[in-house]
């Protein structure tokens, strides 16, 4: 993500000045690409505006502290993941369907050995960009998972957030942190699985 | 070195043996096993591949209505 119509600096000098006509264009720039990470956080529309105005908001209040020399796109997803997190964490008082691992792990037999056969994958992860449909379906798997999962994966798997951190983003134990990712990876995994078989 | 895991360890390790935390050894027979079992090995791409995929979702960019800039663009100003 660059700032291509307006130059970085631009933006950051705009921003410190409080100039408004800077503040659109920030707003166009960026809004559509914030909304996207946040929504990956919250599946609820007026949730996620909520918290992109507020992303918003603390990227103006922040820009003195931003460092210059480097690119202020990471920064401010930064600011929008932690800020979803934040929110999130402080608006759920109840905890949303636990997934079983036995829903979505293959079968073993008695002795360990795995039960019947798994679906010839032939998928390949690039595809996905070049698959407006298989994206869709991925992009709905993780979001039916619930909050509990869906959050540790994307950190994990979309953003590449290492599990000590997350588990620490998150307040949870690392083993938790690295249960849920795993679960919330069958579960996924078992959707897609259905998905393409059925697509033959 | 003898390799007894069976599908349900390499199942229960498949994480660990993903993000590289395991003893190079236990690595080692992971490999092996995967190499000589088609069914785990199905599994273990496919577990793998979903979460490769999930990373091209990276800074995806979604449409937002016109109204919830302007309403962004107003709020901002009153803000500063």
């Amino acid at each position: 993500m660059k700032t291509k119509e307006l130059g970085q600096q631009q933006i950051i000098q705009g921003l410190k000045d409080a100039d408004t006509e800077v503040i659109d264009e920030f707003i166009q720039q960026f809004s559509r690409p914030l909304f996207g990470v946040i929504l990956n956080y919250t599946k609820n529309p007026p949730d996620a505006e909520e918290i992109l105005q507020d992303t918003l908001l603390r990227v103006i209040r922040k820009i003195d502290t931003f460092r210059q020399e480097s690119d202020i796109w990471p920064w401010m997803k930064r600011i929008a993941i932690n800020n979803s997190i934040m929110w999130l964490r402080k608006r759920r008082s109840s905890r949303g369907r636990e997934i079983q691992l036995e829903e979505y792990a293959p079968t073993f037999s008695e002795d360990g050995h795995l039960h019947g056969s798994v679906f010839r994958w032939s998928v390949d992860p690039e595809d996905v960009i070049l698959n407006a449909e298989l994206a869709s379906q991925l992009y709905e798997a993780i979001q039916s998972l619930p909050f509990e999962y869906r959050v540790p994966l994307v950190l994990r798997d979309t953003e590449g957030y290492p599990i000590k951190q997350i588990a620490s983003l998150l307040g949870l134990k690392e083993a938790t942190a690295k249960t849920r990712i795993h679960r919330g990876r069958l579960a996924v995994r078992k959707k897609l699985a259905d998905y393409l078989e059925g697509r033959g | 070195m003898r390799n007894d895991l069976k599908c349900k360890d390499c199942f229960d390790l498949l994480m660990d043996y993903l993000e590289d935390n395991l003893e190079s050894e236990t690595q080692k027979k992971l490999d092996q096993h995967f190499a000589a079992c088609p069914p785990c090995l199905n599994f273990l791409e496919s577990y793998r591949d979903c979460s490769k995929m999930a990373q091209q979702l990276r800074d995806q960019q979604v449409e937002i209505p016109k109204e919830l800039e302007n309403r962004l663009k107003t709020f901002l100003r009153e803000q500063m």
